[in-house]
């Protein structure tokens, strides 16, 4: 089995192959999907070159026995909480502290996801976006401005506005989470 | 302007592939793809966690390796669990094989006994 030949096949459909047929090769086509994005969790988290590759093995393996036991249906959430959990453990190991485990229920959709998807099929959140921006502080309205409605990368963000890369991030994201707040106020005060 | 503004408060975005995330890493993609991984990062919290701890390896392009080589081991774990279950078959068979001739030679026996006390 090549991964290349499913391309295609999406991740549920890999998923019910293995549940299937219980091949492993269905989970290796599945997980080489997510080296890369494991590979860089794990550095977030561990700060360490080795610690994060040995780390994305060790992840790989956990995935390969959990799915044997339980039934996931959103497999992608459900990796990268694997993959913090796992983090977090080993950092608790390496300075005695104590675990924050997530836990997510398995067979539920991302909460976040359906909530946004809600907001912006509804056209009463819309209108009140164009007012909410304009309460944005400034650098919060410059950053989602030029990002969402002039779609400039973060380097031309930057540039154009002397805030460092990191700054412009942080706007972008504190911005979009100070408009859902904001919209969904005047939603219900309406 | 309205599909500009639902863009912010649109949440799902199509997943970036390795190999874009990897030309983004080494600054290699055009201002407006660019734009377009980054808002895809801003609302995927594991490829935009993923995308802060690959910023800090030291060498941007080993990564691209390093994926490889942990791809190339992952697929090795899965065929090793494979051989060891078509082995572990092998034996199952093995002692089938066994028990049925140990069974028959028992049969035999019982037979040559029984017929000799017959005899006598």
């Amino acid at each position: 089995m090549k991964a290349d030949n499913y391309n295609d096949t999406t991740d549920r459909e890999l998923l019910d192959n293995f549940y299937a047929s219980h091949q492993n090769e269905w989970l290796g086509i599945l997980l080489q999907r997510y080296t890369l994005l494991l590979l860089g969790v794990c550095m977030k988290y561990l700060k360490n070159e080795e610690d994060a590759k040995d780390s994305v093995q060790q992840i790989y393996l956990k995935v390969i026995q959990e799915l044997h036991k339980y039934k996931v249906d959103y497999f992608k959430s459900w990796l990268y909480m694997v993959a913090k959990n796992h983090c977090l453990m080993k950092l608790r190991d390496k300075n005695n502290m104590l675990p924050v485990e997530l836990t997510e229920k398995l067979t539920a959709a991302p909460a976040e996801e359906t909530d946004w998807q809600a907001l912006v099929q509804n056209d009463q959140a819309l209108d009140h976006m164009e007012e909410s921006l304009k309460e944005l502080n400034v650098e919060q309205k410059q950053c989602v401005t030029l990002f969402y409605l002039e779609k400039k990368s973060y380097q031309e963000i930057s540039e154009e506005t002397g805030y460092t890369l990191m700054q412009v991030k942080s706007y972008i994201q504190n911005g979009k989470r100070n408009l859902k707040t904001m919209i969904e106020k005047k939603m219900k005060l309406k | 302007m309205q599909e500009n503004l639902k863009d912010i408060l649109s949440h799902l975005s199509p997943d970036i592939d390795q190999e874009t995330l990897l030309l983004y890493l080494q600054d290699k993609l055009p201002a407006t793809k660019k734009h377009e991984v980054e808002k895809s990062l801003s609302s995927n919290e594991f490829a935009s966690d993923a995308m802060e701890g690959l910023q800090q390896f030291g060498d941007k392009k080993q990564i691209a390796h390093m994926v490889e080589v942990l791809n190339r081991d992952l697929k090795k774990k899965v065929a090793q669990k494979i051989q060891r279950r078509e082995k572990l078959k092998l034996k199952d068979q093995t002692w089938l094989y066994l028990a049925i001739f140990i069974f028959i030679l028992l049969i035999v026996l019982c037979y040559m006994v029984i017929h000799r006390m017959l005899q006598n």
